[in-house]
């Protein structure tokens, strides 16, 4: 049986407080990148500049945006209505405070993290602790039950192991540093997102391709293998052995390569034949993934460890970044079209969900994105300024129309 | 009686799935329509996947239309999940949209 729901809806001003929060840090991220250019190249990376862009970016944009968008598609894949809007508000509240404190500390009072990192956990606490209040009322736990909250035991851990660097840093705490901190960035970004990735993909890729009749056999050997290997990876650092990171590393691979079969499998069992051309990128992100893990594994292999920060950053943005920008396409008008639309259906003629992007833009905003992406990471590997300065503009140039793209649904 | 009824199906042709920009009906994601001796109007319907987004929009829709003809008193639909939607509902009409 399944459960019904009379409503799957959310309060939209929680979900888009979030978006317009992540978009604005977003592209002040990028640009704060910008000017980290020879710091990149030479590879000074533990600098306060890129330390405060990196955390704007990945909490900033990447954060906000995974917990705007999973106030809205928690309720449509887990059949349950959001436990506490006003919480949600409190909470966006205190992370979006804490976040823009954190990044100013870690550029200009680092003395101070700390403090600031603890208004960020507080942010990041009280998400977590509404979603497994949202998501514990499911009747009938599933792979994307599964999925979505190891994701969320990712997101605690990440910044338990924050709290310890931070207070590790300012003297609070003497901790194994470098273990901790590869940990950390591991259940953060490849953890928590990809995690999260796969947990909604199960649900939004058959949504959104109109697919029917696909087997969900493979996906308890996905999550099981992804799982594992990032068990297996965090204990290579505790050890600080290559071999078990190899390990790790090929049940990573193993556990991606078979969701990208996977999607592929339900991708061909498709009824909408020409797909919306934004959803398309997120397709294509699997592929940048699948190959970025195979590139880990290749780096290990020969003992090219120095390819990893490429690595890492090429992950980030076209694994987990584009992923969420395209899934954005989808979310923004379907929020914005709820909001504006719903009540007068059956009373007079409405747009359809993609009348309210643009969607011709979308192919040189993605391009855009891929282009920048790739040069940034060739300018690192090549120890290049100028081709890091060229394609980061071009990213920046991509983020900025993105952006509007985005904001341009509010006035539609 | 059968009159009513085939204005009901006209009009429900009016509501689009915004997603897919095509019609319930042709979607077929209308199983039943049943209008008791006092026009009253029970329609029984599904979607394309359980929890979808759209739920509300489109039961407001099929209420708003309905609602809209003369001679019909109270509108009722019920959103079932079984039996479940399956592509071979679709007519001809949607399937050419969606370029089969």
């Amino acid at each position: 049986m399944i459960p019904q729901i009379s409503s799957t809806e959310t309060n939209i001003k929680l979900p888009f407080s979030f978006i317009i929060f992540s978009l604005v840090a977003f592209i002040v991220s990028q640009g704060l990148f910008f000017f980290g250019g020879d710091y990149i190249v030479n590879g000074a990376y533990r600098v306060p500049l890129l330390w405060s862009s990196a955390h704007l970016l990945v909490l900033g944009w990447m954060l906000m945006l995974a917990m705007g968008a999973m106030y809205q598609l928690v309720p449509v894949v887990f059949l349950t209505p959001i436990w506490s809007e006003k919480l949600g508000f409190i909470q966006f509240f205190i992370s979006s405070i804490g976040i823009v404190a954190f990044s100013y500390t870690l550029f200009y009072e680092i003395e101070h993290i700390a403090y600031t990192a603890s208004i960020v956990i507080i942010g990041i606490l009280l998400f977590i602790f509404q979603m497994y209040k949202t998501i514990n009322v499911q009747k009938e736990k599933n792979i994307m039950t599964v999925l979505v909250g190891s994701a969320l035991l990712c997101l605690f851990l990440t910044i338990i192991l924050g709290l310890l660097l931070a207070l590790s840093l300012t003297g609070h705490a003497t901790i194994d540093h470098l273990p901790v901190l590869y940990t950390h960035i591991l259940l953060g970004l490849v953890g928590w997102f990809t995690l999260l990735i796969f947990g909604f993909s199960y649900k939004m890729l058959p949504m959104f391709s109109l697919a029917h009749g696909f087997s969900m056999g493979l996906s308890t050997w996905v999550t099981t293998s992804y799982i594992f290997g990032l068990i297996v990876v965090s204990m290579s650092f505790f050890y600080n052995s290559d071999f078990i990171l190899l390990v790790g590393s090929i049940l990573l691979l193993i556990g991606f390569a078979l969701f990208a079969y996977h999607m592929n499998q339900v991708i061909k069992k498709r009824l909408k034949k020409v797909l919306d051309k934004p959803f398309i990128f997120s397709i294509i992100a699997i592929g940048f993934g699948l190959l970025i893990h195979f590139g880990a594994v290749i780096a290990i292999l020969f003992n090219r460890k120095d390819l990893f920060i490429v690595l890492a950053y090429l992950y980030l943005i076209t694994w987990v970044v584009f992923s969420i920008v395209g899934y954005l396409y989808k979310i923004v008008p379907f929020l914005w079209w709820t909001h504006k639309y719903s009540k007068l259906m059956g009373k007079e003629k409405v747009p359809a969900l993609k009348d309210l992007m643009n969607e011709p833009l979308a192919i040189p905003v993605f391009s855009a994105f891929t282009v920048g992406a790739l040069g940034v990471g060739l300018a690192i590997i090549l120890g290049s300024t100028t081709i890091f300065q060229v394609s980061q503009a071009i990213f920046i140039i991509a983020t900025t129309v993105f952006s509007a793209i985005i904001f341009n649904v509010l006035r539609k | 009686m059968e009159e009513l009824k085939d204005s009901v199906y006209r009009e429900l042709h009016k509501v689009i799935d915004p997603e897919l920009d095509i019609n319930i009906v042709d979607l077929g994601l209308v199983y039943d329509v049943n209008i008791d001796t006092n026009n009253n109007v029970q329609i029984e319907m599904t979607l394309t996947t359980p929890g979808c987004p759209l739920h509300d929009s489109i039961v407001s829709g099929v209420k708003n239309v309905v609602r809209g003809i003369d001679g019909i008193n109270n509108v009722d639909v019920d959103v079932v999940w079984e039996p479940a939607w399956t592509p071979e509902r679709m007519s001809q009409a949607a399937l050419k949209i969606l370029g089969h």
